[in-house]
Formats: C-alpha cells, structure tokens, sequence
C-alpha cells in the first residue's frame, strides 16, 4: 500500500457528523454527492469544518471522487487550481472564513484563467447563531463581490444538486471560480442543534 | 554558489515538466533555457508548492517541479505538512536560498534563514524524508540529479548567493503571460493527457 493511500485509507470509514447533538440532513448531502458526481467534479479539497462534514466525510466514505486534506484554505484553493490545470474538475471545500484567507489565490486564479468550484459552509445572513462565527460571517460574500466572483446562497436543500451542475457551467464556461455557500438550514436538521 | 547554475541543471533535465516558479530572478533563467506551455511564472507567493501539490496529485503519472525561494516558501510553510502527508512521489520542491528578500526594493531585507531558520528542518519535521541541504555546485548537481532518479517528494535547499540579482535583471526579459498562461497550461495537458490515453 503506497503512503497516499495508507493517509487515506487511515481516515473514518462511516460518516461520523461531527458536533454531539448535530444531525445532518441525509438527503442534502445526497444531493450535494450526487451533484458533484453529476457536474463530473474528480478532485475535492477540504479543511474540516462543522458545516460541510457531512459532505466532507461521505467524499471520504465513498472514495469515488479523490479527496485531499489541507492545512489552511488558500493552500486547498490553491491546490484546487493545480489540479484544474492538469485536466482535473476541482471543489474545495470550507468554512467562510476561509475565502476571508484566500482572496489572493482566487484573484490569481482570475487572471490565470485557473478556476475552481467553492462550497462554503456559513453566509452573510441565515442562521447565524453563536458570536464566534461573527466574523467568518463578515468575511466571505464580500470577498467574493469584490472580486465579481459569481456565487448562490443555497435556501432550499432541493436545488442543491442543480446548482452545483449549473455552477460547474459556469466555471467551464467562463473560466471563474464560482462560490456555493450553505446556509446552516440547508444541511441540518432543523431544530437539532447546529 | 550561484542560483542560475543550479537552475540551469534543473532547466536541462527537466523535459517538459509540469513546473511553477514563486514570483523573482529564478523565473529568468527557467524561461531562458525553453518557454515551455506547462510552465506558470511568477506565481503569487505562497502558493508555488501548493499549486504544484494540486498538479502533483491530479497528474500522478507526470513528474511536477516546485521552484521556491525562502522567502515564498516561509510565506506558507504549512503546505510542507499536506506534502508530507500525501506523499506525491512524483512531486520535487526546489528552494533558492538566499537569506534574503533579493528580488524586492533593494534587496536588503533579510528572511528569516539570515537568522537561523532551516527550511530542510522544517520540512523533515513536516515529515518529508528526501530532503537535502546543499551549499556547492556539485553537490547541487548531485542532489538534483536524485530527485530526478529517485521516487519522491523530494524537498532540495540550495544555499546560494545574491550575485545573480543585477545579472538577470539586466540581461533577460520575462515572459510576460500570466493572463494566458492558465489556458496555454491547462491545454498542453489535456493534449498530453489525451494522447496518453490513445
């Protein structure tokens, strides 16, 4: 077994949903697996993050589409674009505050014509809760606006999946990144504690 | 020793490559050898390795050269860990270490290796395991040559000087195509790729 896929093969088998307490909607994350599938994505890069574990660990459990752990966001959108580059349909995955880091890479990614799909878990707006998030909340919309990177806020769990084969288009298409953020409601219950 | 020597060596085995090179002089000479398609110059700072990691582990059957100063390098060093992690054989980080900011204002401004930070420590503590320290030509040479022979990731740091700030500035001219060059790159690849496949 080489060591690339001894590090894989070393991350949890089964979906462990993060936070006590925290329940995932099944069939959003259904929906994003299956829009990735769909969109043809074959490349995924992640920091963990409460949000988007749910999705982050059935990319891991179901092994089809390779998956990458980075130390910080800017290094996985940066890595994204690699790929990209070498034929590749990249995602990288995070939380908001993580454009807040990367506004550099994605602009080079602009000019360089490098782009790659963004799924980001938290937004300007929906179902803020906790203080701590305040400033993850502030960073990631403007990062994206100032730099005319097209994005959705997803509000209805039924529209993932297309939206994330509409954005890849667009991403093809146009050359640009494109941001999917998620707001809390659209991946967890409502009601549980998220 | 001089990094445009060095440079050159790795510019004469290199065929082609997948290869980024952090922004500064060490463009000059990579471009000078042969402006090859799958090449990004001048890449914004900390982001030469792991855009090289990307291609690394999107392309495992393609060899992927990293050229990095100290300074780039120190800009995000955390991207030694997800290398180390990982493991890319196919995936060789060369660093030019200078002690020194060269390329910017006057060149003066002295990183943090001036000081007694050690990138290969870094690295090896990072987890990589084919790493060298190399403060001559030869054994520059040597070094290189393994990298390119032997299965990797392979992390080189060559202690050079800053003689070659006011030659490259004044005998050379970049390519200048950052703005077509995610297109001109990512083509040559498919093509490649494509054909591979035939």
């Amino acid at each position: 077994m080489s060591k690339l896929e001894k590090a894989k093969s070393s991350q949890p088998a089964v979906a462990n949903t993060g936070k006590v307490g925290v329940r995932y909607r099944q069939e959003a994350l259904e929906s994003f697996y299956e829009g990735f599938k769909l969109a043809g994505i074959d490349f995924a890069v992640f920091l963990p993050d409460s949000m988007l574990d749910g999705v982050e660990q059935l990319l891991i459990e179901r092994g089809e589409i390779e998956n990458f752990q980075c130390s910080r966001e800017d290094e996985g959108i940066a890595m994204a674009m690699g790929a990209f580059l070498v034929g590749k349909r990249p995602v990288a995955l995070m939380e908001g505050s993580g454009i807040g880091m990367s506004a550099l890479i994605l602009a080079r990614g602009i000019v360089q014509k490098t782009p790659t799909m963004l799924i980001i878990g938290h937004n300007s707006s929906l179902g803020e809760r906790y203080d701590y998030h305040g400033a993850t909340r502030l960073v990631a919309e403007p990062v994206l606006r100032a730099l005319a990177i097209p994005y959705h806020v997803l509000f209805d769990p039924a529209d993932i999946r297309n939206v994330i084969v509409e954005a890849q288009a667009t991403i093809e298409g146009q050359r640009l990144p494109f941001g999917v953020l998620v707001p809390s409601h659209v991946i967890r219950e409502i009601g549980a504690r998220r | 020793m001089n990094r445009t020597d060095v440079l050159r060596h790795i510019a004469s085995l290199r065929k082609g490559d997948p290869t980024i090179v952090s922004p500064g002089l060490a463009n000059y000479p990579i471009a000078e050898a042969k402006d090859e398609p799958l090449t990004i110059y001048n890449m914004d700072m900390p982001y030469t390795t792991p855009m090289a990691l990307g291609m690394a582990l999107g392309w495992p059957g393609r060899r992927v050269i990293s050229i990095e100063g100290d300074g780039s390098l120190l800009a995000g060093p955390g991207v030694l860990s997800t290398v180390a992690r990982y493991q890319p054989k196919n995936l060789l980080i060369f660093v030019f270490d200078n002690g020194a900011y060269l390329t910017t204002g006057s060149g003066k401004a002295p990183t943090a290796t001036a000081f007694g930070t050690d990138i290969e420590k870094l690295a090896r503590g990072a987890g990589l395991k084919n790493t060298r320290t190399v403060h001559d030509l030869e054994a520059a040479k040597r070094a290189v040559n393994a990298a390119f022979a032997e299965p990797g990731p392979w992390l080189v740091v060559a202690k050079v000087d800053k003689h070659d700030r006011p030659v490259e500035r004044e005998a050379h001219s970049l390519p200048m195509y950052v703005y077509e060059a995610g297109l001109i790159f990512r083509r040559a690849a498919l093509r490649e790729r494509s054909a591979q496949r035939d």
